[in-house]
């Protein structure tokens, strides 16, 4: 189960199919960022691939004397540029692939476009999300809800992702999903429904255990998205940005211009392993250099976050000039998150301070619309137990001493989840099947999809996982990869900003402490 | 971790997609043939020299008209016929038009198309001269349209009648056969560049295989042809360089410049040679000049010999060490001792078995000292006992026994030694590479002597250290020469047989090789504990205290072989060493750096300058990445532990697959074997586990 490797067979497959010859690889704009992520283009170099096209853009030449290779979602756009083209074709031969399942009635209308006989091949590839790392991906889609439903496009965006996803690796899966997410039960029915509709694709060897399909809400666990992640990848994620696995550089005064833009490829890398990326030598000092300003920074906020549990610690650290505005507010909501329903909650007294300080309205909206998406009332589990806020405690006195601190020793909440998964003790009534029928074994094969994005720290998780459970193999998926500030710019999106806005339909659950 | 993975899903329309366009297809290729055929009917006979009313005829013949009645209005533009807008029949389809929406086809046009099938070339048509401009031409004669005798006006020579409909199709025919015939430059060159990639693959292997076998001395293959194979694949390198270049260049010069498309694909496709060329070139070592060849021919006859001699040895050896045993045994039952010799997968050695063929080595061939005093010692004990002298029989034997157990555990060791060293060499292979440069810096290095062998020990790998400390220990021949004496000289008086100018035999022995005196920097201590020990059990010690001078400086060598490894084990080691030191003067030592071409640097080759260790000795520093050989030899022992957890976890992983797959065929029993190997690799696992974190 490595996506990035399954993507990368698809294309491969594409150019031998192709055979000798100069070639062009006409896509479209998703496709591209599809293509990118497993192959560098010394690589595909190699398979005699010289060309990249768009298949929308304007300005190709006819260049007889290539052959072209179609690989593009089977939107209604692509098929209207593609009849287009074989009606005054620019290349010799088209070999077409499309990342997923087109209708009928668009191959006909290639088909009746095709009036020289042009296209030798049309097939459908189902590399229709972006592998960022083996076991995670992605589908590069911010602001996935509106409220807490769907948006019907991406919905749409989101099954296709994902059903192509289970073709690529050839599982069928059963399907769990968070009963708290009005969104998960909804993509869950969607994802079914084209397996029920597709069954003869659906068709692969059977295996002992099925694999299993658990689809979770970002709202679950709105904390590991504002901490700051430590690893490599999640860092550099925090710090600049990772967008298709590319780092835009351009913001980093005195960058030199070959390194605007640098592409972070793990490809040829297992994951994480020695937190080391074969592009990333270049850029080696100026990370360091950012990291060392950041952890500069950053040890004096923690040191007085030893006792977050004390208010006036916060209201302390609030009141420190050196902490910036993103991260106050980002305080305040961990604090809030924590302490929701606790009595002595003096939120609004924390508020006051945030606007002493002067930070800015839109961030101090953002607390309360983040506590509307991620509060307890929408949790389905319950994210700090007592037993965590005493190991929570625990870690932030003792955690700060040496190079040990509080963030590395967060858990994503995803850890307990896919433990109990994998131990056979996950809840059904917290997440029950979709379906009649259950899963009588342990779950082998996993892919757990967060809607509302993914973190690179429980990428890491799930990295873990797959090293130390044998016979375990979990993939890793989200609508996309957050850091903090795309998170936050998640939560903007749903429109969830204040607790008046209400949305009743969700089941309002009092969390069960255990 | 990541188990073997096949092609994702995937489905093919393309049954659907030819279905459909078949049908639409079907229709137009039928029509464009028959439209084909007409036309050529209509131009297989001589047009200027016929009759027009015969024409007509002709063309009546091949196509039915459509009856003039029928059709009141002009069907494309609508215009209502009359006597002044005639009606004008297609000569390919029939049909009617008027003479607005009438086209023309001439001659030439119409023979490109029909003769495209047979013969293709030769009427090529430029479009200044298709038939649009014709029609143009024909307007002068607009105004004898009205003229009842038009049927003389229409008498075409050189140009058929037609409908906008079916020109439409031949231009469109046109244009394929045009696409078809028309092959752009690019193309030509980047098809002679692609055959030019493909010998490569083929001959670079080949070569590869060769400067391989010749930088080891072998005579597999003749120099000449490895050279004249080299000359060859460089040649199509310059040619893959030049042709690349030219695409690059294709068109620039043009007016107007080509499309930036065309421009990106000329540079991505040198691109991609200069890749090619980079890649492949940093691969092709280059070969020994003539007398490094020779010279590497004679290193590798001599170790073959010396291979030779060794097989030899062994036999002889069984042979001595049986009729030792015996000699012994003989000798020790006289005294009652038990003899427990051992036979060990490590050869006794005796001095004598093989002595004489060392004089052609020269060099590194040496005895057991043990051993040989053991011999020794034996006969002495013969002799005592025949001259009937009991009490100093008791000594020696005494001292025989406590040799004897001292050569036992020495073999014990070398068996171990041996067994060791045997999957060092496999290591020492893999690293053979990286020896190469490293030795070829120690043959300088070792010019220097002693003290510079310290740090250059260090700097190797960890494994490597044990034989350059003992490196001493192979220089027995000091004391061989001890022995050859000792051997010589008559039993009667010891001393005698020590005394025999120990200076003389040591002295050459030093010029040769320093290390003796390394070695006793190296093991001040032990040597200096076993010359004690030695002494004591040595009988020469107390028959001749005279010659201290004498015992002191030929005993150390004679104590580092009793507590290191057997001489014969430096001997087989040193081959190794000096194969590869003779290779590291040349191979791989131009690995060109990736210039923009490559080829510059062809004819500079490393044995120039052979004389400046640094570049002569690590070829890889100018290399453009570091030393990846180093890389593994630090990482290989770390690196271990993990891999094997993998391994692991990707046999359980398999095993289980496996059980599963029993399961399904029913075989139960294999199950049963499968499950017990499963418990067992994850108890391993865990095991492992326990002992790592």
């Amino acid at each position: 189960m490595n996506v990035v490797f399954a993507v990368k067979q698809y294309v491969s497959k594409m150019i031998e199919d192709s055979g000798p010859g100069m070639k062009v690889l006409l896509m479209d704009k998703e496709t591209t960022g599809i293509v990118s992520m497993v192959y560098t283009q010394s690589e595909i170099l190699q398979k005699e691939v010289y060309l990249f096209e768009r298949i929308d853009s304007q300005n190709r030449e006819i260049m007889k004397h290539l052959k072209a290779i179609c690989f593009l979602r089977p939107t209604k756009e692509n098929v209207d540029y593609l009849i287009q083209e074989l009606r005054r074709p620019k290349y010799s031969i088209y070999f077409i692939y499309f990342s997923n399942v087109i209708s009928k009635s668009d191959v006909k209308s290639l088909a009746e476009a095709d009036e020289q006989e042009v296209v030798a091949e049309v097939q459908e590839f189902y590399g229709d999300y972006i592998a960022v790392n083996p076991h995670l991906f992605s589908l590069n889609i911010l602001g996935c809800c509106q409220g807490r439903n769907w948006g019907p496009a991406q919905l749409s965006r989101t099954t296709q992702g994902l059903t192509a996803l289970l073709l690529s690796l050839k599982k069928c899966p059963m399907i769990r999903y968070q009963l708290s997410s009005e969104a998960a039960k909804r993509l869950a029915e969607c994802v079914k429904q084209v397996i029920t509709k597709e069954y003869e694709l659906f068709e692969f060897r059977r295996t002992e255990v099925p694999p299993l399909l658990l689809i979770l809400d970002r709202c679950d666990d709105a904390i590991t998205p504002l901490l700051n992640q430590w690893t490599y990848q999640a860092m550099v994620h925090e710090l600049l940005g990772i967008n298709n696995n590319r780092i835009d550089l351009s913001r980093v005064p005195g960058i030199s211009k070959d390194l605007r833009e640098v592409v972070l490829s793990a490809e040829n890398d297992e994951f994480y392993a020695n937190n080391m990326y074969l592009n990333f030598a270049e850029i080696g000092s100026n990370i360091k250099n950012l990291m060392e300003d950041f952890q500069k920074k950053k040890p004096k906020e923690q040191q007085k976050l030893e006792s977050i549990a004390d208010m006036k610690n916060v209201k302390r650290l609030l009141q420190n000039p050196k902490v910036t505005e993103f991260d106050a507010a980002r305080l305040v909501m961990l604090y809030a998150l924590h302490y929701e329903r606790h009595s002595s909650n003096s939120l609004p007294g924390l508020m006051m301070d945030l606007r002493n300080k002067g930070v800015s309205e839109k961030y101090r909206k953002l607390v309360s619309a983040v506590i509307e998406y991620g509060g307890k009332r929408v949790r389905g589990s319950d994210l700090f137990s007592p037993k965590d806020a005493v190991a929570i405690t625990k870690q932030f006195l003792k955690g700060l001493k040496g190079v040990e601190n509080v963030y590395t020793q967060h858990q994503p909440f995803l850890h307990e989840t896919l433990d109990h998964l994998i131990k056979g003790k996950l809840k059904e009534n917290v997440y029950p099947y979709l379906g009649p029928s259950t899963l009588r074994d342990r779950p082998q094969d996993i892919i757990v999809f967060i809607i509302g994005g993914a973190t690179y720290e429980e990428a890491l998780t799930v990295y873990n996982l797959n090293r130390t459970t044998p016979g375990v193999r979990i993939v890793l998926g989200g609508t996309t990869v957050h850091n903090t500030k795309s998170f936050l710019e998640e939560v903007l999106a749903s429109g969830l900003h204040s607790r008046s806005r209400e949305s009743s339909q969700v089941p309002s659950r009092s969390a069960s402490r255990r | 971790m990541w188990e073997p993975q096949e092609l994702g899903a995937v489905r093919s329309h393309l049954s659907d997609f030819k279905k459909h366009r078949a049908a639409r297809i079907d229709h137009y290729v039928v029509e464009v043939n028959k439209l084909i055929i007409r036309l050529e009917k209509l131009t297989a006979f001589d047009r200027t020299n016929t009759e027009s009313a015969k024409i007509r005829a002709i063309e009546k013949s091949v196509v039915p008209w459509v009856n003039d009645q029928d059709v009141p209005f002009c069907p494309d533009c609508g215009n209502k016929f009359s006597i002044r807008n005639r009606r004008h029949h297609c000569r390919l389809c029939g049909s009617i038009m008027c003479k607005k929406c009438m086209e023309l086809i001439s001659l030439p046009f119409a023979n490109k198309l029909t003769s495209a099938s047979k013969d293709s070339l030769s009427t090529h048509t430029s479009p200044s001269q298709s038939p649009n401009s014709v029609h143009g031409s024909r307007r002068g004669s607009i105004s004898s349209v009205s003229s009842v005798s038009s049927v003389l006006d229409e008498k075409d020579d050189d140009r058929i009648r037609c409908c906008t409909h079916c020109k439409d199709t031949l231009l469109k025919r046109e244009q394929q056969i045009d696409e078809k015939e028309h092959t752009p430059d690019i193309v030509k060159l980047y098809e002679k560049l692609r055959l030019c990639m493909e010998k490569v693959d083929q001959k670079a292997p080949e070569y590869i295989r060769m400067a391989a076998s010749l930088n080891a001395g072998e005579t597999t293959y003749s120099l000449e042809h490895a050279s004249d194979l080299r000359v060859e694949v460089q040649k199509v390198y310059e040619l893959i360089d030049a042709l690349s270049k030219k695409i690059l260049t294709l068109g620039l010069n043009q007016d107007p410049p080509p499309h930036p498309n065309t421009l990106r694909l000329q540079r991505m496709v040198r691109y991609s040679a200069t890749l090619f060329v980079q890649e492949k070139l940093l691969g092709l070592m280059s070969l020994p000049t003539r007398e490094q060849f020779e010279e590497l021919k004679k290193k590798r006859k001599q170790e073959m010999e010396r291979k030779k001699i060794l097989e030899r040895q062994v036999v002889l050896e069984s042979q001595q060490r049986f009729e030792e045993r015996r000699s012994d045994l003989a000798s020790r039952a006289a005294n009652g001792e038990v003899v427990s010799l051992r036979g060990g997968p490590a050869p006794l050695r005796k001095a004598e078995g093989w002595l004489p063929l060392s004089g052609s080595l020269g060099q590194s061939e040496d005895s057991d000292p043990l051993l040989q005093q053991i011999h020794n010692i034996t006969s002495f004990i013969r002799q005592a006992k025949a001259a009937g002298r009991t009490d100093e029989v008791c000594t020696l034997q005494e001292n025989l026994r406590q040799l004897q157990d001292e050569y036992d555990q020495q073999q014990t060791e070398k068996a171990i030694e041996l067994s060791r060293r045997q999957a060092e060499e496999e290591d020492l292979q893999r690293e053979q590479l990286q020896r190469l440069c490293e030795r070829e810096w120690e043959r300088e290095r070792e010019q220097f002597r002693a003290a510079s062998l310290h740090t250059r020990t260090r700097s190797l790998d960890f494994r490597e250290i044990r034989p350059f400390q003992l490196e001493p220990g192979r220089e027995p021949r000091t004391h061989l020469a001890y022995a050859l004496d000792l051997g010589s000289s008559s039993v009667q008086s010891s001393a005698a047989a020590e005394t025999p100018n120990p200076s003389s035999a040591l002295e050459p022995a030093r010029v040769w090789s320093g290390p003796p005196a390394l070695g006793q920097e190296f093991f001040p201590q032990s040597m200096i504990s076993q010359q004690n020990e030695l002494a004591s059990l040595n009988p020469f010690d107390e028959e001749d205290p005279s010659s201290p001078t004498a015992e002191g400086t030929i005993s150390p060598p004679a104590a580092e072989c009793s507590f290191g490894p057997s001489v014969s084990i430096l001997k087989e080691y040193n081959p190794f060493e000096e194969e590869e030191e003779a290779v590291a003067g040349n191979p791989f030592s131009n690995p060109d750096s990736p210039a923009p071409n490559p080829f510059n640097d062809e004819d500079e080759h490393p044995h120039q300058r052979p004389s400046s260790p640094p570049v002569s000795g690590n070829p890889f520093e100018e290399a453009p990445c570091t030393n990846p050989f180093e890389m593994d030899s630090d990482s290989g022992p770390e690196g271990e532990e993990p891999i094997e957890e993998e391994l692991l976890l990707q046999q359980i992983d398999n095993i289980k697959a496996y059980i599963f797959d029993a399961k399904q065929c029913g075989r139960l029993d294999e199950v049963e074997v499968l499950t017990e190997n499963l418990r067992e690799l994850k108890r391993t696992l865990a095991k492992q586990k326990g002992g790592t974190e």
